[in-house]
């Protein structure tokens, strides 16, 4: 929009921006960015980029893990980076300023200023007199109270389509990361973790940022609250996990951070646009946690890029009516954001399974402790001892069920 | 690791003005308390003894679990902090 020549200003309540914002550290491949910066990977103040990914089945005792890597993914465009928000947002919002939009920090915004039935600016908690403007865009996180005020979003949030998000963020040496994990240059390694929440739905990470380690547990908190359990303990426990403290001996921790993640997905969307004002990133619940990919940032970026566009058309127009704003949802629909969202609409249900956070990595840390054991005893065959170790541990019927619900999920 | 210190690492500037203000009586008359283990900064402790909910805003990550697991709406008010306040990330 700066570059378009228009009069923009970035409301950041932190002294900088990325002060305030947490993620798990995977910044995935963001095309509608790459449009705007070209050389984006040479440019972006980025920890590593991801060319090898995990999956990995635990429980108390064992793992089960599963990798993929491939040279397409060492290659630029990348598929994926490790940032650490404090310096990318920093970075991001400089550029913007260089463009011609003006930064203002230390600026929580408190209410929405409404002229005439339509959004006029906003007014800064703590300080006099409010920021006119035609158009806003709530690109304040999930909970959103620009959205909120606005009434675009339901007053409440439920339990069940959120979820909470804790790291731990611990230094290591280059090198050492690089040998433990098998990484060179600036290779980038992503490891997603299920069964080692306690029971709890949800799952954890590991990424691997230049010389530093970000480890973390995502929970649904309904799940989380039911549980009784901590999110803290339950980190605490994953950490001390016999394989996986391994991988972290050596590291000190740097820093702790927690944060909400919107899982709803494709049901939880609020409405995205009114007289004055558009609605982007995880404000309007752009997230996709399928449980394979979990993306976010990638879904916001490319949000803030169609607002913008639809914004400079309004600007083009001198209209700012919720007849003209209305294009930005039109381009979302047609977007790979919302058809992503749309296809993978049951995957929250599907997450909803209790059954994958406890007895599925039971069943598969089990069945392959029984195929490798040697023990003087006869074996049983592969099909026979997968059929005995479902039936005993899941349940033919639910096995059928689940793979029922995965199918349409993904 | 010992968990207790985990929270010593995280750097905050600390407002006077706490940004989120429980209705105790509310948090009293709730039969769930979601928000006493699902916080991950150790904000809210209940006391049995005393039928009384404590909420420290020091330590308070603005992560939002508490706003979403509250579904008494307790919240006399529920603010992220004024600018320049609050939980300062420096590497995350």
């Amino acid at each position: 929009m700066a570059r378009a020549g228009l009069d923009v200003a970035l409301i950041e309540r932190g002294t900088f921006p990325g002060e305030k914002n947490m993620f798990g550290g995977l910044l995935h491949r963001m095309t509608s960015i790459e449009e705007v910066f070209p050389d984006f990977w040479s440019r972006a103040p980025l920890e590593r980029h991801i060319a090898k990914k995990g999956t990995t089945f635990m429980t108390g005792e064992a793992s089960f893990n599963v990798q993929h890597e491939t040279v397409n993914f060492d290659r630029t465009p990348y598929n994926g980076y490790t940032v650490f928000r404090p310096r990318f947002d920093r970075w991001l919002a400089e550029e913007a300023v260089s463009a011609g939009a003006t930064l203002l920090n230390r600026s929580t915004v408190e209410d929405v200023v409404i002229r005439n039935g339509k959004i006029a600016g906003v007014t800064i908690a703590g300080r006099k007199g409010e920021i006119s403007a035609p158009v806003i865009v709530a690109a304040d996180g999930v909970l959103s109270f620009t959205a909120k005020k606005a009434g675009l979003r339901k007053p409440q949030f439920s339990p069940d389509q959120m979820a909470v998000g804790v790291k731990a963020l611990f230094d290591m040496p280059k090198e050492v990361i690089d040998d433990r994990f098998g990484l060179v240059r600036n290779q980038g390694f992503a490891n997603e973790y299920v069964g080692c929440t306690g029971g709890v739905r949800g799952g954890g990470f590991l990424y691997t940022n230049y010389d530093t380690i970000s480890v973390g547990i995502v929970v649904h908190i309904s799940s989380l609250r039911d549980s009784g359990k901590t999110p803290y303990d339950l980190l605490n426990d994953f950490l001390a996990q016999p394989q996986f403290t391994k991988l972290l001996r050596g590291g000190r921790l740097q820093e702790y951070s927690a944060h909400v993640i919107p899982e709803g997905g494709y049901a939880m969307i609020p409405e995205l646009y009114g007289d004055g004002i558009l609605v982007a990133g995880d404000a309007a619940a752009l997230c996709n946690a399928t449980g394979v990919n979990l993306e976010g940032i990638n879904l916001a970026s490319h949000s803030g890029i169609l607002a913008a566009r639809t914004i400079i058309d309004a600007h083009e127009r001198k209209d700012f009516s919720r007849s003209t704003l209305k294009r930005y949802k039109e381009r979302l629909d047609l977007s790979w954001v919302m058809q992503d969202l749309k296809g993978f609409k049951n995957a929250p249900k599907m997450l909803h399974i209790e059954r994958i956070y406890n007895e599925y990595p039971e069943l598969v840390c089990s069945m392959m402790e029984h195929i490798y054991r040697i023990d003087g005893t006869p074996k049983t065959s592969i099909p026979k001892l997968m059929l005995r170790e479902a039936r005993e541990k899941v349940g033919l019927k639910n096995v059928l069920s689940d793979l029922f619900t995965a199918w349409r999920a993904l | 690791m010992n968990i207790d210190e985990i929270f010593d690492y995280t750097s905050f500037t600390i407002d006077r003005e706490p940004h989120i203000v429980l209705d105790k009586d509310v948090c009293a008359g709730c039969d769930q308390r979601g928000c006493v283990n699902c916080c991950p900064a150790r904000c809210y402790t209940w006391s049995e003894a005393e039928g009384k909910m404590t909420f420290v805003h020091d330590g308070c990550l603005e992560c939002g679990t508490c706003y979403v697991v509250c579904q008494r709406n307790a919240f006399s008010r529920w603010n992220y902090p004024r600018g320049g306040y609050g939980v300062a990330y420096r590497m995350t």
